[in-house]
């Protein structure tokens, strides 16, 4: 972490600038810090060092039971909320062959949806402020916003909201959910042209990022990127349709991909997912029971011996987790497989060569959430 | 190719037990048979030694491989296939961070998420949540028959003794 | 019970963010504000009209009383140039606020109306910090280099009829020279600091001047040409019956983009690139040598929309309901002419920075050269041969 490596400079190149950019910098969504030689505006090296919001969550998880392991996963991706449960609670699920109803696979996809658009308008945001423009972020805030109040209602935590649990989900949904849910859709397809118009049409972003930062198809599938960034690479790979989970093999829905694998293509394939997110929302909003069951018989203590991998597409993409179970009542052994964490190791194959602004245009269409990264 | 490996179906996937010798064999093998996406490196303290599980991915059919070795705390290598996938650079430095696990080819293996300095590695179970040695904690014996089936009985590191533990 | 808002629906704002618009006092505001302009425009009468009033009253009009008149009237500009100050970043917060549906300053003073002056107040009681790695001296002058060569710009900006500190007939060439200064402020501070981001962000001031000063030569000389003279007074007055903005329609596109980039303004604000950059040059400053940066950026903010009005909107033309020109009145009508349309061009700014991204810095020099100097120079023939043609 507070290590030199990267920092020694290069025998006989004494026209290189190397900076620290990080871990208190402006653009790099938290705590990265990566060490880039500059030749004038052109980076000659990138050294990405994480780690700096390292907390051990495995360890931890190791001496709590499987009940409190959930809500610790919450505090890894901060800003998709209850997507961080999921993968947890499936493979446990798997491991105890607890059975869910349909209506609580329903709601589990419906807030997992809220906090897909929730995820990705934190991203329109913060990547409209790292390329210049803050009103941007300010917008899409507001209408975060509102996702976290509809989340509110029903789980009574707005970010961290420990909602999914083994067999279904913690508390039933709130009265007025499916009514706000459904003036919240019809409030951000208003909202959606006018962030189109700031972002995807703006031409000074064209001008940021078209061709910048070009990621090909098969050094992403060989980086093991996944989510917006594989599929903006032509990569047509979404856990939600590859191994499918909860209710989505009940929707439909398409997975948005482009061939171009630069910075706007992530951007684009980004705003398509929030598209596809409210078609989904609209079909489980049909479609899911206003009353019934909301959880299925789990045992109150669980004990657990098996290993099994389960994945599920968060907003930054593959987030699986290894749960190892000895028999007892805490799991022997848990390996989260963060998707921005395999995401982030492309840095130097799309930093070196690129300029320096371009280098932030590129990690913000990275997106990545340094809780879980460095978990 | 003789490999030392024992193939079974989890699920979805199929998992192979392999020798850790036979380990970076059997991941070329993989690659040849179109094993692209490579998902994560987890690692396990087994108590009598560490494990390393790889999982693959091969994007044309989503057919899902997890490949398992286990070594000694003593010998605590396997050979890296950062070559062979580079996405597996930062899983397979994570391991060796917090399992303490080497690879061995690996082109930059230093510590990921912990400080430089740092002396343990703290997923390993004689360390307690607090990063203490465990006093009284001893490592198993190696599992009698191995993990992997053996094509042909060699016994020159079929049953090492596993490590002292400090 | 609704959770979602219109946009319009005042109880949504309450209830969910406890935003409420109304609560802004919008009245009471554009009150308070009226009265910065007020303090403006009286300052302006005072320095231009009662300054030499006053010194005709007492009779010291000529010799070393007119060097003790022009001193003062320097004075009161600098006095004027802090309330611009304080006008312009209230303005940019409280119009950043409105943008962003939030409130802007709100606490100190009517709506919010004295905030900058405690701003300024905390400024003045941080320590002046001066890093070890610094070159202390370079590091010192910076600000004062940038602040003095955006406040020279003051001495030929016409006001009004006759309303100036030195009608000089090499107006534009002194701009030329005074407003390139400023970038040397800003290329000495940042190459001082000790830092490695404040040097980068000199390196890209100075690249950018290097890029925008050229078309923008080409700019003032194109006006000389069509205006006869490089006067500024005399500029205006060429402008009575029709504004420039019409026949120089394209050096005017042109100025205005080059005034972005010499303003080091979004789109174009390489040097202090917050998200890349941190704050760029000014890294290292605080205190009272931060604040003159900043002073000597809103004083530029006021003056360069000062010069689009002087170059291409008519300056202080406008009717005068049968006043008789170089009376008080009349003067103060003018000056109030031209602050209106200077603010118009403020206002322009700000929405540009409220909503416009960054571009990067190499596509600015790209267009700097490869199309705004090629641009400039048809420009120039343009407005050479209409001057053949209509004068």
């Amino acid at each position: 972490m507070s290590s030199t490596i990267g920092l020694e400079p290069v025998l006989g190149r004494s026209d290189e600038m190397i900076v620290n950019m990080g871990p208190q910098h402006p653009a790099t969504h938290g705590v990265l810090r990566v060490v880039i030689g500059l030749e004038g505006e052109r980076i000659t090296r990138a050294v990405p060092h994480i780690g700096y919001l390292h907390r051990n969550h495995e360890k931890i998880e190791e001496s709590r039971t499987y009940f409190q392991v959930v809500p610790f996963t919450d505090r890894m991706d901060y800003v998709s909320g209850t997507q961080n449960e999921l993968p947890v609670v499936l493979a446990v699920e798997d491991l105890a062959g607890i059975e869910v109803p349909e209506r609580a696979k329903m709601i589990r996809t419906m807030f997992f949806e809220l906090f897909r658009i929730a995820s990705h308008l934190v991203w329109m945001g913060t990547a409209m402020l790292d390329l210049g423009a803050i009103t941007p972020f300010l917008y899409t805030f507001w209408d975060r916003e509102i996702i976290l109040g509809i989340v509110e209602r029903t789980a009574g935590a707005r970010m961290l909201p420990n909602y999914y649990t083994f067999g279904g989900v913690r508390r039933d949904l709130h009265p007025h959910f499916f009514k706000d849910v459904a003036e919240f859709l019809d409030h951000l397809e208003k909202r959606m042209p006018d962030y189109e118009h700031l972002v995807l049409e703006n031409p000074i972003v064209h001008a940021r990022t078209v061709g910048v930062g070009v990621l090909s198809k098969e050094r992403a599938v060989a980086r093991g990127v996944s989510g917006p960034v594989l599929r903006a690479s032509g990569v047509a790979y979404d856990v939600r349709k590859a191994f499918p989970y909860d209710a989505y093999p009940e929707v439909e829905f398409e997975i948005p991909t482009s061939d171009a694998g630069d910075t706007y293509a992530r951007f684009w394939v980004r705003f398509q997912e929030i598209y596809q997110s409210v078609k989904i929302l609209r079909q489980l909003l049909e479609k899911t029971p206003k009353t019934g069951p909301f959880k299925g018989r789990a045992p109150a203590r669980l004990k657990i011996s098996g290993e099994r991998y389960r994945a599920v597409e968060n907003s930054r993409g593959e987030l699986g987790v290894y749960v190892v179970g000895d028999g007892g009542d805490k799991p022997y052994r848990i390996k989260h497989r963060g998707a921005a964490f395999s995401n982030l190791q492309v840095i130097p194959d799309l930093f070196i060569g690129a300029k320096f602004s371009d280098a932030i245009a590129i990690l913000s269409s990275l997106d990545p959430v340094f809780g879980e990264i460095d978990r | 190719m003789d490999l030392r490996i024992k193939r079974e179906r989890l699920f979805d996937e199929d998992v192979y037990t392999v020798h850790p010798d036979d380990y970076r064999a059997l991941c070329e093998q993989l690659k040849k048979d179109g094993f692209d996406y490579p998902r994560a490196i987890s690692s396990l303290d087994m108590g009598y030694g560490l494990r390393v599980v790889l999982q693959l991915t091969r994007m044309s059919d989503l057919a899902k491989v997890e490949v398992r070795t286990d070594v000694s705390y003593d010998v605590a290598a396997v050979d890296s296939v950062t070559d062979l996938w580079p996405g597996v650079e930062w899983h397979e430095r994570e391991a060796y961070d917090l399992m303490g696990i080497s690879f061995r080819g690996h082109p930059d293996l230093r510590r990921l998420l912990l400080e430089e300095e740092w002396d343990l590695h703290p997923l390993q179970k004689r360390y307690d949540t607090g990063g203490y040695l465990i006093p009284d904690w001893r490592p198993a014996d190696w599992p009698d028959p191995a993990p992997w089936q053996e094509p042909a009985p060699s016994q020159e590191d079929a049953a090492p003794e596993g490590g002292e533990g400090e | 019970m609704s959770l979602i808002p219109i946009p319009e629906d005042r109880r949504f704002k309450i209830k969910l963010i406890g935003y409420d618009p109304g609560r802004s006092r919008p009245w009471l505001e554009r009150f308070v504000y009226s009265l910065y302009v007020v303090a403006f425009w009286l300052f302006v009468i005072a320095t231009y009209a009662g300054v030499p009033a006053l010194f005709d009253w007492l009779g010291w009009d000529g010799g070393w009383g007119y060097v003790v008149m022009r001193a003062l009237q320097v004075v009161m500009l600098f006095l004027l140039s802090a309330v611009i100050a304080l006008m312009l970043i209230l303005a940019l917060r409280k119009y950043l606020g409105k943008v962003q549906e939030r409130y802007g300053p709100m606490h100190y003073g009517p709506a919010g109306g004295i905030q900058t002056v405690f701003d300024a107040l905390k400024l003045l009681g941080k320590e002046d910090f001066v890093p070890a790695a610094a070159d202390w001296l370079t590091f010192r002058l910076a600000p004062a280099v940038t602040f003095v060569s955006s406040f020279a710009i003051f001495a030929v900006v016409p006001f009004a009829s006759g309303w100036t500190l030195a009608d000089s007939n090499v107006g534009l060439i002194y701009l030329i020279a005074v407003s390139t200064l400023s970038a040397y402020g800003v290329l000495l501070g940042g190459a001082s600091s000790g830092n490695k981001w404040a040097l980068i962000g000199a390196l890209r001031a100075g690249a950018q001047m290097v890029s925008y000063e050229v078309p923008l030569a080409l700019v003032f000389l194109s006006v000389a040409v069509w205006s006869g003279s490089m006067s500024l007074g005399k500029i205006v007055d060429a402008q009575l019956g029709v504004w420039n903005v019409i026949p120089l329609f394209i050096p005017f596109v042109l100025y205005v983009i080059s005034s972005l980039a010499e303003l080091k303004h979004i789109p174009f604000d390489f040097p202090e690139a917050e998200s890349e950059l941190i704050a760029g040059y000014n890294v290292e400053y605080s205190g009272m040598s931060f604040a003159f940066f900043f002073l000597a950026e809103f004083v530029e903010l006021f003056l360069l929309p000062a010069l689009i009005v002087v170059f291409f909107f008519g300056g202080w033309h406008g009717p005068l309901f049968g006043l008789e020109p170089g009376t008080l009145a009349a003067g103060a009508l003018q000056s109030l002419y031209f602050s209106v349309k200077t603010a118009v061009w403020v206002w322009i700014f700000l929405w540009i920075r409220a909503t416009l991204p960054r571009y990067r810095d190499d596509q600015l020099m790209e267009f700097a050269w490869k199309a705004m100097i090629p641009l400039a120079l048809l420009g120039l023939v343009l407005a050479a041969y209409m001057r053949l043609i209509w004068r």
